[in-house]
């Protein structure tokens, strides 16, 4: 196991980042906090400051006048940084592809490492989209990387 | 709310109107020369004490539209006042000395079509992005011309 | 006046979801000026609208702020459908006013539970949203999803709501109704509470008509006014209910005002209820053929206050122009009154009390050194500030 797999291990640090969004995301990630599904069971905490964070979650689509934040938010992460994108805008533009103040999709921007459709996608889905993530690959998976 | 009345009324007191139009239930369009704008939005705003709503600015066949809406919510009727600027100078005296609130939507129409609107106290760039190029305006139709 | 210091509330920070940009001018401790910085959410959607048809637009305008997902499109129906003159069933109208008024108690739980945050009070935050839950899966069961909820369409709804469904949502009704009263006698009974939102913020009655304020932001003030009432679209004339207001122009009055209105929009969902046993089932929309020219402004009530849609239509397919005022727009401009003259640790509660949503209005806020250009603070510690203070008020009394 190295060390970039140790640091994710356990106890994610997230911060949330709302690039054009329609607010749905966001409420769905805050609603992740509250009693019915509870992260910080498995350790998820929401932080204040990207300089604290392992994952960095961006919501709403990349607006021309967001990109150039969403850049500096992504320098001043400490690496290694899982990037998440959650709903339909940061994956493709959804709704918004059509806009004159769209940037293109965020993997334009910079390395997304997991993408969680949806528009929102339930709070299950998300807990699911990062457990997935984090989870050891199945062990014939595991063969086939040898 | 009697609104025959209130036409003869309001067309008594603006003889300068060029039209007044009841344009479904409980809509009104009042078309003005932008000289009497000043007037009636002090007469609309401060005496009948009408609700500010928003400005639609558009761009249309004869110029660009400006129309600023107002609500009576006494009676539930929105209120339009409708200015027809040129296509080749749009200008307009800003209304922000007696609508105290619709700073923010003239930026925005600065921003959209590139109206300019006279003794504005902060004509800056507002909804755009820094690097949207000066005279490009997303809501001017760019095939005009070709349609006239 | 001594040295100034600006104080940027944002852009990024974990509690108000999304982008948002305030420079608080202070001296020393109090707020002497404000600006906004904006555009960071700016999607260009009334562009966008203009290329789609009028039955998709309904998909986009749900998008503009996802705690509105009814209002806008309540709206722009409005504005569509006078322009065609198209009769709606009554079941439709009935069914939409449910929807519309779910959304607001959805919409204040919200508030609530973040205000809450903003005082330190994070148990209110967990418990309000903790209650909203059930109304979400309500929204579940009638729509099919828990936000975006594609329920209305040109002349009617695209669901009907079947007898098993109402039975549930009578039950979901009286829980919340039950979770109300503790949330009510949580804040009005509570003395901090009292302490730190008295005489914050205020807004006098001619603040609100200076800025064209809206929705409970200017009932608190005083100021009567409600779509709903005032210009009656969809049910809410067939039913019985009345408009909540207070003229104190406070914080503490709007929370008043959103907590009495969830009564009000329980009674009215009820009442809704027993009017669509009433009515043929399926019966749930108009044919529409077309859309001819004109020109349509429709209005409808939101959680926030009144929206406000413009449609144009040459008589093709799509509109011609499509104007949205969110009510947002219109309140955040008030903080420039309900901040300046208080203190910092005021700020974040008196921005809340209006619960502005960016996403409708298309901004973003931050706190630097008026001279140096030096980053003092961001919004987080901001809330930090705000909670201490409730915290040395909790200790005094
Ligand atoms: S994916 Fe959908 S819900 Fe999420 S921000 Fe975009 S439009 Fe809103």
């Amino acid at each position: 196991m190295g060390i970039k797999d140790l640091s994710f291990k356990k106890s994610l640090w997230v911060f949330h980042l709302s690039a054009g969004s329609c607010n749905n995301c966001d409420i769905e990630i805050l609603d992740l906090l509250t009693p019915r599904y509870d992260v910080e069971r498995f350790g998820m905490k929401l932080v204040g400051s990207i300089r604290h964070a392992d994952v960095l979650l961006v919501t709403g689509i990349i607006t021309k006048k967001t990109k150039a934040r969403v850049l500096e938010v992504y320098e001043q992460a400490p690496k290694p940084i899982i990037v998440i994108a959650i709903g339909a805008c940061p994956c493709t533009g959804g709704i918004f592809a059509s806009g004159y103040n769209f940037a293109g999709p965020l993997d334009k921007v910079i390395p997304v490492d997991a993408y969680i459709p949806g528009c929102p996608p339930k709070p299950e889905a998300m807990l699911a989209g990062v457990m997935k993530l984090l989870a050891p690959p199945p062990p014939e998976q595991a063969n086939a990387n040898k | 709310m009697n609104i025959e009345q209130y036409i003869i009324d309001i067309k008594d007191k603006f003889p300068d109107i060029t039209n007044v139009e009841v344009i479904n239930t409980k809509r009104l369009m009042v078309y003005i020369p932008q000289s009497l704008l000043p007037k009636i939005t002090d007469y609309w705003f401060n005496e009948l004490q009408y609700r500010y709503v928003i400005v639609t600015a558009m761009d249309s066949k004869d110029g660009y539209e400006l129309i600023y809406h107002y609500s009576d919510d006494s009676s539930g009727w929105i209120m339009s006042l409708n200015v027809l600027l040129p296509h080749d100078t749009p200008e307009v005296e800003s209304m922000t000395s007696i609508v105290y609130g619709i700073e923010w939507i003239e930026r925005e129409i600065m921003d959209i079509l590139g109206i300019k609107f006279l003794n504005h106290p902060k004509p800056e760039r507002f909804l755009l992005p820094e690097s949207w190029p000066e005279g490009d305006y997303p809501y001017r139709r760019k095939i005009r011309k070709e349609d006239r | 006046m001594g040295k100034k210091t600006i104080v940027p509330i944002g852009p990024y920070h974990p509690l108000l979801e999304e982008p948002e940009f305030f420079k608080l001018y202070c001296d020393g401790e109090t707020v002497v000026d404000m600006e906004w910085e904006t555009g960071y959410n700016h999607r260009g959607i009334e562009k966008i609208c203009e290329s789609k048809t009028f039955e998709q637009v309904f998909f986009v305008v749900e998008r503009i702020c996802g705690i509105c997902s009814t209002s806008h499109p309540f709206a722009y129906a409005n504005a569509v459908e006078s322009i065609g003159g198209v009769q709606i069933p009554v079941r439709a109208k009935l069914i939409r006013s449910i929807v519309g008024e779910l959304e607001r108690i959805h919409s204040h739980l919200l508030w609530v539970g973040l205000a809450g945050h903003f005082l330190g009070y994070n148990t209110v935050f967990m418990w309000a949203w903790k209650y909203r839950e059930p109304v979400l899966d309500m929204f579940e069961i009638i729509t099919g999803n828990r936000n975006n909820y594609a329920m209305f369409t040109i002349g009617g709804v695209r669901r009907d709501i079947d007898e098993t469904k109402a039975t549930e949502l009578l039950k979901v009704l009286d829980d919340v109704k039950k979770k109300t009263d503790l949330l009510v006698g949580a804040v009005m009974d509570d003395p901090v509470i009292h302490a730190r939102l008295k005489g914050v913020g205020t807004l006098t009655a001619k603040d609100i008509h200076d800025f064209g304020a809206v929705g409970p932001t200017a009932r608190a003030s005083g100021v009567d006014i409600d779509v709903r009432r005032d210009d009656p679209y969809a049910a809410y004339d067939m039913v019985n209910w009345k408009v909540i207001t207070t003229p104190e122009g406070d914080v503490f009055a709007k929370a008043k005002v959103r907590l009495l209105e969830m009564y009000e929009s329980i009674s009215i969902i009820k009442q809704c209820l027993t009017l669509l046993q009433k009515e043929t089932p399926g019966d749930i929309k108009a044919k529409v053929k077309e859309i001819p020219e004109g020109i349509g402004i429709g209005h409808a009530e939101a959680p926030r206050g009144e929206v406000f849609h413009f449609v144009k239509s040459d008589g093709g397919n799509s509109p011609v122009r499509h104007k949205i005022r969110a009510p947002s727009y219109n309140c955040i401009t008030t903080f420039r009154r309900s901040c300046i003259g208080g203190t910092i640790s005021d700020a974040a509660i008196a921005t809340a009390a209006v619960d502005p949503c960016y996403c409708c209005t298309e901004r973003m806020v931050q706190v630097y050194d008026y001279h140096s250009g030096k980053h003092m603070m961001n919004a987080a510690e901001l809330i930090k500030f705000s909670q201490q203070k409730t915290e040395e008020l909790r200790k005094k009394l």
